[in-house]
């Protein structure tokens, strides 16, 4: 499955490729990540748990950013796998200056097995378009906010694509418990229970932004 | 001695369950499963460009969108082309979802799979198609002109093209004293039936097996294209129809494009999918019947007898041909009927339009070639001023003639023979029933009162019970109870009464004690299915040869174990005993004890065949004998040489309102003759249901296609199906001419009442209005038109003239040469 596409990002190259190589961030961005790991440089651990009505689960998977040519380029390489199936993807991301900011394109390769993988072409690059959208949406965001450091800032620094719960006090997001460990920011409760279409999305987006926006998006849909 | 169930009106043992909410049917199965929708062309005919999702992904409980593109080999083929046939010359068959273009409205083009229906329709009505559309082919007249193609491989729109004959037509015609020329149109119906198709299918992962359902007229077909279409072994998967809700012959076509996608998906998804046709969905996706052009040209002498016929036929079979040449086939060699012209030519052209397919329908293009030829005899008699049934008459096939060979070749690859039946006997049964002969005075009286009646009669010979073979198989358990199980499937037919009935008296056991599975693999494997009125005389032939087997063995078993020669023996109301000596006996569920051998006792009959028990065969014997297997138990298959013909004729009087024009049927008779008959009342059950959808064909159903290929009608607000206010009371008689092909004598009944239904109304309505009829169906409205076009000199009138006050202004000059009298 190729899936190609291209999101603006309103921050200047360096700090689009910061933001998308700090785990802090992507934890938070990254749909339906639950928790990254680093278990090596620039090599993460990932826990997504996300599913649609007939793939629900927990999924696992491990990314790792390779080929970087820092502030131009790089490529994430992803695989997971849960209980619908298993995922596993390369994406080549270009980052590019651009007059509002940074212009990125993502090139992506995803070979999909498993139950998930026999829900249409169509679907899956539809969420995973459609996902990494949000994703840079989410990122750039988190860029506008000034924020970097993602799992330590207030509740204000939830992206704007997830709305802030209605009613009762948001728990003070923990601390990151170390330097190598992320968790996002709780969510809001319509994802709680909410049917999230397609796992595979998270399961890869936790890996990296991209991949995570890309296949990820699959997990996120949370309306 | 038995009561004789062979040729009784036994009451249909299924009507208890039926009646009182107790069917089980495809849609009452499956309620946790995952539901299929499908996103359909708009369009007759048009490229798909594009199948945009994006804005159906945030719909909850979606599951799955599946285009052409996603589906595997095999899978992604074309359908298959279930019935090849020399004749034809461009067959298309149609893909499980478009690829690339589709030819019809309501061709498949993306199937979702939800959670449940309403979430799979919003997602469909969420999926947007890019199509280009291109130019249409609507209606068979577009087709033949062929300014447009359906698929460019098919020049003039052609799929098959065939000519068929014995003597020299053309020569016959041009030598006869009488010529003329008709010019005939049929419009398309539909089966309609009540419960539209349906699939269920059930992925078990740990087996690698399929269980699927399916609203078929053939489970064995539709589980060895499954089997074929998803690459699994045959033993892999297993199919059942449920109860059925009507079939009427759509259900024959397979495997349609949802037979193939719901297990596929559902092994796929590894979840049970369903999917329940809607009614829309059955209107512009299935399959329609009965359109056709046709001119006749007839050649005869002063007495009526045709001496050289000469019929083409122009075939509309839709956007694909899966279903090959069946229809126009029937209507080309049916159209004889209980007729021997001297010389007899018919071509037909079958040709490609951007409209729903055409599989057989209930009578299966008989109607229609029935409608040409009675037409036709209907202008000789008018033409020569003689009684329509004495120039029926004058073409008949005796009774001494029979069997009758045309030297054509029927539809079933076999010599078109008739096997049986006595057509002047027929005729005069249905003139005494309808009063032929008095019937002037009735419309004297008639018009004396301002009336307007008209009388007409029609009829037909259908070759019913085609082969290759249907199998039956007989199982009698240590209780007495008998299990009959044959492959074919039943859709409303009385199969469990008629084929019980048939084996209580091959065996000789009470007939409660019979009970019969029809339509599951699991049960018998071996089958055709059920259509061309072919469920009595296969698998009541084959059911009956398999109990005669059980028969002979119980004697074999029983004659042992009471020291008698099985020849002394019989059995009466289920028990063997030597006859003359009632006190020699034993229960044929001790035979079947007696035939199965056992070393556990796990209840008193099983005691009495284990090895200690008396009675056992002697220890120099094996316990079962050579050649023997273990179980009272036989199975047989029945294989006939050819189809055997079943015939008929109806009458019917109609009045037509001189005001409204509306046409009001005020009686309808019919004789029949399907052979021996093993349930009087079941036949009468189905001709009366053949005559409800003969009355619907001929005044009331249509399908009104706009000239972009739009089904105008398809939904039952706009389609007219007759009530039962619509449907006359029918008044029957019957004739039995036993069948030689098969060892019961019988003949189909299961189309009868439908086939002449047409011809028959344009008759009597005619005979009513005093001018030519030449299309069907007609409604009040046409009528009231044809009547203004006749007043105006543009409709021929009948020499025998009409009412008074209907005669045209002028003196009829046809505008039309048919009919003409080239020979006069």
């Amino acid at each position: 499955m190729k899936v190609t596409g291209t999101a603006v990002l309103h921050a200047p190259v360096e700090r689009v490729w910061s933001a998308l190589n700090d785990p802090a961030v992507l934890v938070r961005t990254i749909p339906g990540c639950e928790r990254l790991e680093e278990v090596g440089p620039d090599r993460y651990r990932m826990t997504v748990t996300a599913g649609v009505a007939s793939i629900k689960g927990s999924y696992v998977g491990e990314v790792a950013l390779t080929e970087q040519q820092r502030p131009g380029s790089f490529v994430l390489r992803a695989s997971g796998s849960g209980a619908p199936g298993t995922v596993s993807a390369d994406v080549l991301v270009r980052l590019e200056e651009a007059p509002e900011g940074t212009h990125l394109a993502y090139d992506a390769d995803a070979v999909v097995g498993g139950p998930v993988g026999g829900v249409g072409q169509r679907v899956l690059t539809g969420v995973a378009r459609k996902t990494a959208g949000e994703f840079f949406r989410a990122v750039d965001d988190v860029l506008a906010g000034g924020a970097q450091e993602g799992a330590a800032e207030p509740a204000a620094a939830v992206p704007a694509a997830r709305p802030a719960p209605e009613d009762g006090p948001l728990p003070a997001p923990p601390a990151a418990p170390g330097p190598a460990v992320h968790v996002p920011p709780p969510p809001p409760p319509a994802a709680a229970g909410g049917q999230q279409p397609f796992v595979l999305g998270a399961l890869v987006g936790a890996g990296a932004a991209l991949l995570g926006a890309l296949v990820g998006g699959l997990v996120a849909r949370r309306r | 001695m038995t009561t004789r169930m062979f040729g009784a009106p036994v009451q249909r043992r299924e009507d208890a369950r039926l009646l009182t909410g107790g069917g089980r049917y495809l849609d009452d199965l499956g309620h946790d499963a995952l539901a299929a929708a499908f996103v359909r062309s708009p369009h007759a005919h048009a490229r798909v460009l594009d199948v945009d999702v994006t804005d159906a992904l945030d719909v909850e409980g979606l599951v799955a969108v599946y285009t052409w593109e996603d589906l595997p080999e095999r899978v992604r083929d074309p359908l298959p082309l279930l019935i090849p046939h020399p004749s034809l010359v461009a067959p298309r068959t149609g893909y499980a979802l478009a690829r690339g273009e589709v030819n019809h409205v309501g061709e498949p083009v993306v199937m979702v799979v939800a959670t449940d229906r309403y979430v799979a329709e919003d997602v469909a009505e969420r999926i947007a198609v890019t199509y280009e559309v291109l130019p249409p082919v609507v209606g068979v007249a577009a087709a033949r002109e062929a300014v447009h193609l359906v698929h460019e491989e098919a020049a003039g729109n052609v799929g098959a093209h065939l000519v068929q004959g014995y003597g020299d037509a053309g020569a016959a015609i041009d030598a006869a004293p009488h010529v003329l020329e008709l010019d005939l149109d049929v419009e398309r119906s539909a089966c309609v039936p009540l419960e539209g198709k349906g699939v269920y299918a059930v992925w078990d992962t740990d087996e690698q097996s399929l269980r699927l359902w399916s609203s078929t007229q053939t489970t064995t077909g539709v589980r060895a294209a499954v089997a074929a279409k998803l690459g699994l072994p045959l033993a892999k998967v297993e199919c059942t129809a449920p109860d059925v809700g009507g079939g009427f012959g759509v259900k024959i076509m397979h495997p349609w494009p949802e037979e193939v996608l719901v297990p596929w998906a559902a092994r796929l998804l590894e979840r049970p999918v369903k999917w329940t046709e809607d009614r829309r969905e059955h209107f512009v996706s299935s399959a329609h019947e009965r359109q056709q052009l046709q001119h006749v040209r007839v050649g005869f002498d002063d007495e009526g007898r045709v001496l050289g016929l000469d019929v083409r036929l122009w075939h509309d079979h839709g956007a694909y041909i899966p279903y090959g040449v069946i229809v126009p086939i029937n209507s080309s060699t049916q159209l004889l009927g209980p007729y021997k012209p001297g010389a007899y030519r018919v071509e037909f052209w079958s040709l490609y339009t951007n409209t729903v397919i055409v599989t057989p329908y209930r009578g299966a293009g008989r109607p229609q070639g029935v409608f040409a030829m009675e037409r036709t005899m209907d202008a000789i008699a008018d033409h020569l001023g003689l009684d329509r049934a004495d120039v029926r008459a004058a073409n008949f096939i005796q009774p001494e003639e029979m069997p009758y060979d045309f030297g054509l070749t029927f539809q079933d690859g076999r010599p078109l023979v008739y096997d049986s039946g006595d057509f002047p006997a027929s005729l005069r049964k249905l003139k005494d029933l309808v009063g032929w002969d008095g019937f002037e005075e009735q419309r004297a009286r008639a018009r004396a009162e301002g009336r307007r009646v008209g009388i007409a009669l029609a009829c037909y010979v259908e070759g019913t019970g085609p082969g290759p073979y249907e199998g039956g198989h007989v199982h009698v358990e240590t209780s007495g109870r008998v299990n009959v199980s044959t492959g074919l499937t039943s859709q409303g037919q009385g199969h469990q009464t008629i084929l019980a009935q048939i084996v209580a008296d091959e065996l000789g056991v009470p007939f409660e004690d019979v009970h019969v599975t029809t339509g599951d693999t699991r049960r018998f494997g071996y089958s055709v299915g059920t259509f061309a009125s072919r469920g009595a005389v296969m698998s009541g032939s084959a059911v009956a040869l398999a109990a005669r087997r059980v028969r002979a063995k119980a004697l074999r078993i029983a004659g042992d174990a009471l020291e008698a020669d099985p020849g002394d023996l019989e059995v009466v109301d289920g028990v063997v005993r030597v006859k003359g000596n009632p006190g020699a006996s034993m229960p044929l569920g001790t035979v079947a004890v007696l035939s199965n051998p056992l070393r556990y006792a796990f209840d008193d009959t099983a005691r009495a065949a284990t090895q200690f028990a008396a009675g056992g065969r002697g220890p120099d014997e094996p316990p079962v004998a050579p050649g023997e297997e273990p179980g009272l138990e036989g199975r047989d298959y029945h294989s006939p040489l050819r189809s055997t013909f079943a015939n008929g004729m109806h009458a019917a009087v109609v009045e037509t309102d001189p005001e409204t024009a509306e046409i009001r049927v005020l009686r309808y008779c019919v004789v029949h003759d399907c052979g021996t008959m093993v349930n009087p009342m079941i036949v009468e059950g189905q001709i009366l249901g053949g005559v409800a959808q003969g009355v619907g064909g001929a005044l009331y159903e249509r399908m009104h296609y706009d000239e972009s290929g739009q089904l105008l009608n398809a939904s039952f607000m706009d389609f007219l199906m007759p009530y039962a206010t619509e449907v006359p009371p029918v008044e029957t008689d019957h004739l039995e001419t036993p069948s030689p092909l098969n060892p019961l004598g019988i003949k189909g009944a299961g189309e009868a009442g439908v086939i002449p239904a047409a011809a028959l109304f344009a008759s009597a309505i005619e005979d009513a209005e005093g001018f030519r009829i030449s299309r069907m169906p007609i409604s009040p409205s046409e009528l009231f038109h044809l009547r203004e076009r006749f007043a105006a000199g543009e409709v021929p009138a009948l020499r025998r003239g009409g009412p008074a006050g209907a005669a045209p202004a002028t003196p009829a000059t046809p505008a039309t040469p048919a009919p003409s009298d080239e020979g006069a």
